[in-house]
């Protein structure tokens, strides 16, 4: 029988995307399955061994939603994310259009920002720990000496306090991510467009909000999504900066499932905080994908 | 077409990144080669009076090349390779010394002790206890020992050892954490130590001081003396970190207030959580400790930032090495006051080592197990280590447990020391103490308040398990 040229080509299509999709099914479809398997039993430290854990369904999800502790870190984990990605958008934009412009060592001073991006999550989470230590760190010094505490603060001993050192660490690493991106974004924008609104009379804001943003959309919808994946998976910070604590006001999903599969050995526990947060991930990834499809239409 | 496709392209990518984010538990590999399995040279029995006294390699000599290597645990001697993973870190030449010894006196196995963080090891335990990738011999901190036998990470060792004599020997409170509940062997325990109350005799004195506290009444009339939180200066300094070394300096005071685990919530336990969180409120102990490991506490009396600190056995070793230019005062290790009932308690801390399931070598790794554990190198090992020995005749061959003042201290405080477990859910029921104890100090919860979230999770877990007496 011989193929049409379209189903030749379509083949050859698919031979082509084989690899990978192997490489992925083998590398990390598998530890995926493994994971939602666990978190549908009750592997623990008692059923590890014996091998008498048992298919329980939705059992360890409805203890997770029952468990005022992993309440606790879902809410944080969205704060967490929330919180940073208003600052890191926000400062990011701002800082997109400022670096936009062209003028003495814009390109050098840009850069700069860049190495809060580029250095490891730990050695920022270790530097986090100590600018925030109550009585040696840099942030209580400063506020001290510009006279605007009196006492230090306690940053990382009292929940909320902690929760935004957390925040403000991760949007040093943040804000170059978003800055990076949104000029890319920006430098797309033909200069012509403002040039004739300019002669238009459109003021500043106007232009902002009648050019750049709207040029922008696709741009800040990438980063808006992409940022939130990338914040709500966090792990590394909390675990190196405050270990979740204290008493679990920065814990999120990744250090909770963390803690229960490694410390506390409730493998399935641990599996499901990690199916929750997948889930999560997944309903933003479709919402990214609907509003990219809606871009290319 | 091309939209799904891109579309299931990145669903899958999506999954792929959260997966590998958080899936701990990989795919089982095989184990890692022990070296030269035909090399099976005929068993030498070791004796202990055979060995000679441990020879301390430079403390400065690296173990990052293979030269350097040899020179700390002796030449290959064409023995099976047999790995041994430890988070020993300033006694790790002393640990070096001993697998040099045991290397050059047989030939059946070549030990290779690696070094791996105490977090690091417990995490590839975990995961070795699903992937098979374990080590041949493994050192766990002992309260943790019984959930790694639960978990089946060491192998049961009970055959090799039967008819041991010496096992009589051993203290049957470092021996019952290598057990499980039926009494079968995992192990042997290494080392025992205890926490005792480290001071600062020129700050008390200064605040008309003679002696350390030996009441939890005078404890609190020092620290409040000695106190200067203006300044950064407290009376007190411990460890209260969200991990087990936050519940192991816990426990003297839960015990010492007449309480136990299992009675968490009685109005013995509130009171030990009371006197901490009144230590934090009167200004007399920094609420930093809640973020201090043990380290981070003896960093702080070392800086003269604390009068008293809740110090352990193995500190002495940092005070007469590291921190030896540091401290330039009179220092004095006292046992832990007793409570207003007259209740004294410390806690039993420790390292065993056991045998990873699966080793091909395991009948071997008991041989050194035992060399390890003799008398007289126990005795040595604890010597040069700053450890309490685990069996009663080695406590004779050495006089510095008690001719040093510092250790005697320790070695007295055994008779009211309390284990922690042995319990496959200690993790579980150390994490509600420190959780409980974090919440008092921070001013989260009441002292009664704290107590009763502690006993919510721990009375559950005992009622199906108890604590052994």
């Amino acid at each position: 029988m011989k193929l049409s040229m379209a189903a030749k080509k379509r083949r050859e299509g698919y031979s082509f995307i084989l690899p990978g999709f192997a490489y992925m099914m083998i590398v990390l479809g598998y530890p995926l399955v493994y994971n939602v398997i666990l978190a549908f039993r009750d592997v623990n430290v008692k059923t590890f061994k014996a091998g008498t854990d048992v298919f329980v369904g939705l059992n360890n999800f409805v203890t997770l939603f029952h468990d005022k502790t992993f309440l606790l870190v879902f809410r944080n984990t969205f704060v967490f994310t929330i919180g940073c990605l208003v600052f890191q958008f926000t400062i990011g934009f701002i800082f997109a259009m400022f670096f936009s412009k062209k003028f003495t060592l814009a390109g050098p001073v840009r850069g700069m920002i860049l190495v809060g991006y580029m250095m490891p999550m730990s050695v920022t989470a270790m530097l986090g720990k100590n600018i925030f230590d109550v009585s040696s760190g840099l942030m209580n010094d400063l506020f001290m000496k510009i006279g605007l505490i009196r006492a230090p603060v306690e940053w990382l001993l009292n929940g909320s306090t902690a929760m935004a050192a957390v925040i403000a660490v991760n949007c040093w690493v943040g804000i170059p991510f978003n800055m990076l991106l949104l000029t890319s974004g920006l430098t797309g924008i033909s200069q012509d467009v403002y040039e004739s609104a300019e002669v238009d009379g459109a003021h500043a804001i106007q232009r902002f909000i009648y050019i750049t943003l709207p040029l922008m959309k696709s741009a800040i919808a990438s980063v808006v999504m992409l940022g939130f994946i990338y914040t709500f998976k966090a792990f590394d910070l909390q675990f190196v900066m405050t270990s979740g604590g204290p008493l679990n006001a920065t814990d999120v999903l990744g250090t909770y499932s963390y803690t229960l599969s490694f410390t506390q050995y409730e493998f399935s526990m641990g599996s499901a905080t990690a199916m929750v947060l997948f889930c999560c991930l997944f309903i933003i990834g479709l919402f990214y994908l609907r509003v990219i499809s809606r871009e290319d239409d | 077409m091309r939209r799904k496709i891109a579309k299931f392209a990145a669903a899958m990518t999506m999954s792929a990144m959260v997966a590998v984010s958080l899936a701990g538990c990989g795919n089982s590999g095989n184990r890692a080669s022990s070296g030269s399995t035909d090399s099976v040279v005929e068993k030498k029995e070791v004796e202990e009076q055979d060995t000679e006294p441990l020879k301390i390699p430079d403390a400065e000599k690296k173990q990052d090349d293979a030269a350097s290597l040899a020179e700390d645990i002796g030449q290959p001697n064409g023995g099976a390779q047999v790995r041994l993973w430890h988070y020993f870190e300033h006694e790790a030449k002393v640990l070096n010394a001993v697998c040099k010894q045991y290397n050059e006196l047989q030939s059946d196995i070549y030990i290779i002790p690696t070094f791996i963080s105490r977090e690091e090891l417990m995490k590839q335990y975990t995961i070795g206890a699903v992937s098979g990738e374990l080590p041949d011999i493994g050192m766990v901190d002992s309260p943790d020992m019984a959930s790694y036998i639960s978990l089946g990470v060491f192998e049961d060792i009970t055959k090799y050892l039967e008819g041991w004599e010496d096992l009589g020997q051993f203290y049957e409170g470092p021996l019952s954490s290598c057990k499980d509940p039926e009494g079968n062997l995992y192990g042997l325990p290494n080392n025992s130590n205890c926490l005792a109350i480290l001071c600062n005799m020129d700050m008390l004195k200064a605040a008309g001081f003679e002696n350390p506290p030996a009441t939890w009444a005078e404890f609190k009339q020092v620290c409040e003396a000695t106190s200067d939180p203006d300044n950064g200066v407290y009376g007190f300094a411990m460890c209260c970190i969200s991990n087990e070394e936050g519940t192991f300096q816990f426990i003297p005071w839960l015990y010492g207030s007449g309480a136990t685990v299992a009675s968490v919530d009685g109005p013995e336990a509130v009171s030990s959580f009371a006197m901490l969180s009144e230590l934090v409120n009167n200004g007399w102990m920094s609420k930093e400790v809640v973020n201090w490991g043990q380290g981070d506490a003896l960093n702080a009396w070392i800086a003269g930032k604390a009068a008293m600190l809740e110090s352990g056995t193995w500190q002495i070793a940092n005070l007469d090495g590291e921190f030896k230019d540091a401290v330039t005062w009179e220092y004095q290790y006292a046992q832990f006051p007793a409570s207003d009932n007259g209740t004294q308690a410390t806690v039993i801390g420790g390292e065993n080592f056991g045998v990873c399931a699966g080793s091909e070598y395991a009948a071997e790794c008991v041989e050194f197990l035992k060399f390890m554990q003799t008398a007289q190198n126990n005795a040595e090992w604890c010597e040069l280590a700053g450890k309490l020995p685990v069996r009663a005749d080695a406590v004779e061959l050495k006089d510095f447990w008690t001719a040093d003042a510092r250790y005697k201290v320790f070695n007295d405080s055994m008779e009211f020391s309390v284990a922690r477990g042995p319990h496959e859910s200690w993790p579980t029921i150390s994490e509600a103490l420190y959780k409980a104890e974090q919440a008092a100090i921070l001013g989260e919860k009441t002292p009664e308040e704290a107590a009763a979230e502690a006993a919510q999770t721990i009375k559950p877990i005992l009622e199906k398990v108890p604590l052994p007496e």
